[in-house]
């Protein structure tokens, strides 16, 4: 994760790392949703800001489409500043409840597979520092 | 905005649009505002409205083509998800097809799956209104061509056939023709799914 690969040929665990994050895809959405109304742009600015999720652009838009097909988010159009409207989006009674047990099957599954992995990672446990913060 | 930015824009939303065959006039309309906000939002954000920082927000977006087809692909996941019926699988298969050779090749394989189900269970259903000419019959001419055949009882049966089954093509055709049909649902989602997944992020390094 740290600059070795300028421009990685995929090999198999890069394959993996996308379909990893592409599973976490839906999740992320959700839950960057989860405080309230955002539009495509500033969806795509929370993965980026707060989650390090690179998502490309042209994924997010009709992925936020198919989140609506499904019934999990809503839309409403809203006039800007900029001078033209909005989408934004927010999550439906029935996104919510799916949020909340997909961040608990995340967390369940995530503590599992840290605990396996602790031997191959060493540095997966908190550093000094961040044990400090804590 | 510059006139030479908002004819970018346009163009680029025109090759979009061109390629959103079937999808309802309304859902057309939304996607292509949706995207049209979002270019002049990503340009102004960057180094202000200029044709430059539009071309930029598009290479960002990918091609209109990438673009339109994972709208669509995606409609087709979200209808599965909410109804597996044939018809709806086979109506978005269509629209995937006339864009790009893999969904073609799924669409074939849909049909020939769904097509040999459906005679599979038409045969079972047939059998107790035909008792004596539908099921699955067998011959092996003189140079020793075996063949089977499903038969739906309709006509005569030519001369020098055997029935196999019997009656048990009444619970074998129905389980083989169910699992044909929920087989090849399976599958050309599983193919959408993978088709899906190469692009859907990239690496930051």
């Amino acid at each position: 994760m740290n600059g070795h690969l300028v421009a990685p040929e995929p090999t198999g665990a890069d394959k993996w790392e996308v379909q990893l994050r592409k599973g976490c895809l839906e999740l992320a959405i959700l839950a960057a949703l989860w405080s309230g109304k955002l539009y495509g742009l500033e969806v795509l600015r929370r993965l980026e800001s707060d989650s390090d999720l690179v998502v490309s652009e042209g994924t997010v838009y009709p992925l936020l489409s198919r989140l609506k097909a499904l019934g999990l988010v809503g839309s409403e159009w809203v006039e800007s500043d900029a001078g033209h409207p909005r989408k934004y989006y927010t999550l439906t009674p029935t996104g919510r409840k799916r949020a909340l047990e997909m961040a608990a099957i995340w967390a369940r599954f995530s503590s599992s597979m840290s605990r396996l992995l602790t031997p191959l990672v060493p540095h997966a446990t908190p550093t000094r520092e961040e044990a400090d913060n804590l | 905005m510059t006139d030479d930015a908002q004819a970018t824009i346009e163009a680029y939303l025109n090759r979009v649009r061109g390629r959103l065959r079937g999808l309802s006039a309304e859902d057309k309309r939304e996607i292509l505002e949706e995207l049209h906000s979002h270019i002049v939002d990503k340009a102004a954000s960057s180094a202000g409205q200029t044709t430059l920082a539009v071309e930029a927000a598009l290479a960002s977006l990918g091609s209109p083509e990438d673009l339109a087809r994972e709208y669509v692909t995606d409609e087709l996941l979200s209808r599965a998800e909410v109804s597996r019926s044939p018809w709806h699988l086979l109506d978005s298969l269509f629209r995937w097809a006339s864009m790009s050779l893999a969904g073609f090749v799924v669409l074939l394989g849909s049909i020939t799956g769904y097509f040999l189900g459906a005679v599979f269970i038409l045969v079972a259903a047939l059998k107790p209104f035909h008792p004596e000419t539908a099921g699955l019959w067998f011959s092996q001419d003189v140079t020793g061509d075996r063949t089977f055949s499903l038969r739906m009882g309709f006509g005569t049966v030519p001369a020098g056939m055997r029935e196999v089954l019997g009656w048990w093509i009444v619970p074998i055709g129905l389980l083989v023709g169910l699992g044909l049909v929920i087989g090849t649902t399976q599958v050309a989602l599983w193919c959408a799914q993978q088709y899906r997944s190469p692009r859907t992020m990239r690496h930051r390094r």
